[in-house]
């Protein structure tokens, strides 16, 4: 559904801990697991609009058993009629070339993981991209997950079961409330037919905030 | 009625939706249908009754998710599941409907991607099947993990005794989600001894086209198709094919040979009632399919038709090195060894852990299911204990090859059964309890015997392979050719493939590797197919691929020019005067690293290297990470060359029988529920530079496990990682336990989510904030 011709490279190294520019062996490195990971694994994506109905104790997606609990979300929903659930993944290939990776070298390893987390979210850019394109009659709030703010990761099994994620896309929950294959997103785009203000993800929202690197040298990670 | 008689008489009709049926009566997305069993038992019946009449030989039950997870939170029992959905189907199935249970995956993904153990999902299925007994078969289907089947189809062999059949759910590339190949699901589960398999869902018919002709190729089963209406649409999510055009459909199924079918997603009685109508002007087509010597792993299937490289490094067998890891249950070394292989030209390898003293069934699994996380090629299982073979056998995801059986009556009767049980393809030693016969003569008539008994008990002739066993020339000179001559008989006398060990030719040789190499060559031409190797000697692995160009198997010489069509002439090696250990490791070169230590080694004390060399390096590499001048990528890489330059070190020390010196033990491990381990994986290395013994538990650890093995080494450090919020429990509640089982160990946590305080107030003694920390306090608490 949604090809990769590179993932960002910048990006990865960031997450792997580079500051700065990467010496000559590690960007060599990173494009060699860049090309191995982009060769094995098939990014997909699964999405569905339900309508929203505002209750006492959260908001439900009309039609599944799904109930959005917390003050974020709702604040995130806020003027929204309806909502986009969607869940994307790289696959199993992609814990594979990270176990493979290691086992042959550490770094290595680091780096295709840190490449998978930046290749994930690239598939994310372009699923939503693509998911907006076909609801032209909307305006969109950027996407929120369980786990962000008080949104619990308690309620991903019903997420994906609201998509019917691990049928059509092979994505599950481990008891821990970890999807699986590791790198694979849920997210949940507001939707209104009026104008809204399409709030910037904030560092608010993010459950790293208080140990987050980034933030500890004034800086963030976007 | 049963499943051969209605197949005797014509193709099979299977049903249609249930799910569809159901959320056009009204179930919301993510609701439990199975609980209609209960609620609804008059809207179940109808929905089987419609089908029936619509021209449904079987009915599924409304059990796809009815596994003890996924019924957790019903309050209901999965035997009364069961029970219940049977009873519906059977009030509406009547004397001519056959019943299937019907079991979907369990929706939690299996090690090494996920936590679920191999064991578990056996015992999942095997609840299912014990509640399912008066079904009148099973059936498996929507899998994608090939893993998770074959723990379905042992739990139903084992524990019931109806027909089993199986669909697997396959992209348009041809294979599962987990990337299983649609030869190795046939090649797997036709040796598994199914009675049918096939493809459900996923696709519509027309994209399964191609993919049921491939598979039609790879059975002799009788072959499903069961697709959805269609593909859906992105928007709606409903299945496009009215019933006229999905019956149209399964023309040329039926003309490719599949001869049972039905529908899923989207598919409703009308659709089943145009689909049968098709079939019924058709009269099922008998394939002739001659299923190819082949083995595999889920992933990757390796086809005998041209010689093919079995890497025999995974052996302790003469080295002292391979047997310490052993030893310490040192999976990491194991798993190196195979990726070398791997890279080095290795189609399949074999895999021999046995040392006296270890368990030995232990030691496989562990090593089948680690070198299966982290390579497609498949394996041989190498051991002379069948309870070892078993275990292998029993969680080996494919088809392996069991290395071996001889022409002993015990070896006979304990090996050839389990061969059989399991689906695998067998060596053939020929030696008896005489030995090994010095003619070729002989040994063909072992290999003969060997393979009456493995027919006669259903092994098919192109899954044994036999070995005419290589004898030393320096000490047998007139053997070689026997040899060789008992292969070219066994191969085309017999019609079987080969397998030969070629290395023990030389012993005892100087220049051994060149009358290895000329042998190897010899026993190609003379009909080898599996031979043997070290791949990681190129003139070995060179004589191969050289050979397979020469016989005219390596079509235009594709794939040897793809190995050596770059290749310039060494250069002579660049003197390297200037480069030193400490240099080679600052910048992460990893064999430089090791091949200085090892010139080093020739003039200097091991220790002395560590002390004055190795160490020096990395606290520099360490300070100067400390001080912002150098990242995690670079410290782990200069860790990375000094963990070989310490490996050069530690076979050194192996081999000369010295006791290797260890600073301390620490216990690690990524604590459970959680999967995150690369963090745990660096501190291990840097841990391991600084000469600490660290014992790796792995990811999602029991809490248990953790207090265990740290009070059962004494270790005075235990480090735990977790990188979520959910997990943290879990380390508090394994920090509890190790202070409970050993008051005087220290506990240090690291990961994302963790802060300083939050460590403190779980209980731990440190909190490392990265793996340079972790090393710190490592030193400040073990001196």
């Amino acid at each position: 559904m949604i090809r990769l011709d590179s993932i960002d490279r910048r990006q990865a190294l960031r997450y792997a801990g580079m500051r700065g520019d990467a010496d000559t062996a590690i960007s060599a490195l990173a494009e060699t697991c860049e090309k191995r990971l982009l060769s094995v694994i098939s990014p997909r994506y699964i999405h569905r609009v339900y309508p929203l109905e505002f209750c006492e104790n959260g908001i439900a997606c009309k039609g599944s058993h799904l109930l959005l609990t917390g003050a974020d979300i709702a604040a995130h929903l806020q003027g929204c009629s309806h909502a986009v659930l969607f869940c994307a993944t790289l696959s199993q290939a992609a814990d594979r070339a990270v176990r493979m990776a290691q086992a042959e070298d550490l770094t290595a390893g680091l780096l295709t993981d840190a490449l998978a987390s930046a290749a994930i979210e690239q598939v994310c850019d372009l699923a939503e991209a693509e998911i907006l394109a076909g609801l032209p009659d909307f305006h969109a709030t950027w996407r929120f997950s369980p786990g962000y703010g008080d949104l619990p990761l308690s309620l991903q099994g019903e997420f994906l079961d609201a998509l019917d994620a691990q049928r059509k896309i092979g994505v599950c929950v481990s008891d821990s409330g970890l999807l699986l294959p590791r790198k694979s997103v849920t997210a949940i785009i507001g939707l209104s037919e009026k104008p809204i203000e399409r709030h910037r993800k904030g560092c608010a929202a993010c459950n790293l905030m208080n140990t987050c690197p980034y933030r500890a040298k004034g800086a963030h990670c976007k | 009625m049963n499943v051969n008689t209605l197949l005797e008489s014509g193709f099979l009709m299977l049903d249609g939706g249930m799910g569809t049926m159901l959320q056009a009566g009204g179930l919301e997305m993510g609701g439990i249908p199975e609980m209609l069993n209960f609620t609804h038992p008059e809207l179940i019946q109808s929905i089987h009754r419609t089908y029936i009449d619509a021209g449904s030989d079987v009915v599924y039950t409304n059990t796809f998710g009815a596994n003890r997870l996924k019924m957790a939170k019903t309050g209901k029992s999965v035997q009364e599941i069961i029970s219940a959905a049977i009873q519906n189907a059977r009030a509406a199935a009547g004397e001519k409907t056959l019943v299937a249970l019907d079991i979907g995956p369990i929706g939690q993904l299996l090690e090494p991607t996920g936590t679920l153990k191999f064991e578990e999902a056996y015992d999942i299925f095997r609840e299912q099947i014990e509640a399912g007994k008066d079904a009148d078969l099973y059936i498996f289907e929507t899998m994608t993990d090939l893993l998770e089947v074959r723990a379905g189809v042992l739990a139903a062999k084992e524990c019931g005794d109806k027909p089993i059949f199986v669909t697997m759910s396959f992209e348009e590339n041809g294979r599962t989600f987990t990337g299983c190949e649609i030869s190795a699901m046939a090649l797997t589960l036709e040796g598994l001894g199914v009675d049918a398999i096939g493809v459900n869902c996923s696709l519509g018919p027309e994209e399964l086209v191609p993919i049921v002709q491939e598979l039609c190729r790879w059975t002799t089963l009788p072959v499903i198709v069961k697709p959805n209406a269609g593909l859906p649409d992105p928007v709606t999510g409903r299945h496009e094919f009215a019933p006229e055009r999905f019956g149209a459909c399964m023309k040329p199924f039926a003309e490719m040979g599949a001869v049972i079918f039905g529908g899923c997603c989207g598919t409703t009685p009308d659709h089943i009632r145009a689909a049968a109508q098709q079939l019924s002007v058709m009269q099922p087509v008998k394939r002739s399919v001659s299923v190819p010597a082949a083995v595999c792993s889920a992933n990757r299937t390796v086809v005998i038709d041209m010689p093919k490289i079995i890497g025999e490094r995974i052996n302790p067998t003469g080295k002292k090195r391979f047997k310490q890891a052993l030893v310490e249950h040192d999976i990491d070394y194991i798993l190196n060894q195979a990726i070398v292989q791997v890279q080095a030209g290795a189609d399949i390898l074999d895999v021999n852990v046995g040392l006296p003293d270890i368990d030995e069934a232990e030691m496989m699994q562990s090593a089948v299911k680690a070198i299966q996380g982290i390579t497609d090629v498949p394996l041989q299982l190498d051991t002379t204990k069948p309870d070892a073979l078993e275990a292998g056998l029993r969680i080996y995801n494919g088809k392996p090859i069991v290395n071996s059986v001889n022409g002993e009556e015990e070896s006979l009767s304990t090996v050839l059964p389990l061969v059989k049980k399991y689906g695998a393809a067998v060596v053939g030693l020929t030696l008896d309890k005489n030995g090994i016969p010095k003619t070729a003569e002989g040994r063909f008539e072992i290999a003969k015997r060997i393979l009456d008994r493995a027919l006669a008990l259903g092994i098919r002739r192109e899954d044994v392979y036999i070995d005419c066993l290589t004898l030393t020339a320096s000490a047998e000179q007139e053997g070689v050719t026997e040899t060789l001559s008992a292969l070219t008989r066994v191969k085309q006398e017999l019609g079987l493939r080969t397998v030969l060990g070629v290395s023990n030719i030389s012993f005892g040789l100087p220049n051994r590797e060149l009358v290895t190499r000329t042998f190897l060559t010899m026993a190609l031409h003379a009909g080898l197919d599996l031979p043997i190797i070290n791949p990681n000697t190129e003139s070995m692995t060179g004589a191969v691929r050289a050979y397979r160009l020469l016989a005219n198997f390596d079509k235009n010489a594709v794939d040897f020019i793809a190995h050596y069509g770059n290749e310039t002439p060494a250069a002579p090696a660049a003197a390297k005067t200037d480069m030193t250990l400490g240099n080679a490791i600052s910048a992460g070169l990893k064999s430089e690293a090791a091949q200085l230590t090892a010139q080093l080694l020739e003039t200097t004390p091991a220790m002395e290297i560590v002390n004055s060399h190795l160490i020096p390096a990395l606290d520099k590499a360490g300070a100067e990470f400390e001080a912002g001048k150098l990242f995690l990528p670079q410290l782990i890489s200069a860790a990375s060359a000094a963990q070989s330059a310490f490996e050069v070190i530690r076979t050194k020390l192996c081999e000369s029988g010295a006791e290797s010196v260890s600073s301390g033990t620490v216990v690690i491990a990524t604590v459970k529920g959680d999967i995150h381990d690369i963090g745990k994986n660096i501190v291990k290395v840097l841990l391991e530079n600084y000469g600490y013994k660290v014992i790796d538990l792995g990811k999602d650890v029991d809490c248990e496990a953790v207090a265990q093995t740290a009070a059962e080494h004494g270790a005075p450090l235990v480090g735990l990682s977790a990188l979520m919020t959910t997990t943290l429990p879990s380390m508090e509640e394994t920090i509890r336990l190790v202070k409970a089982s050993c008051p005087d160990c220290k506990i240090m946590v690291g990961g994302a989510v963790l802060t300083a305080d939050y460590a403190e107030k779980i209980g731990a003694d440190f909190y490392a904030k990265d793996a340079k920390g972790a090393v710190d306090i490592a030193r400040s608490v073990i001196s």
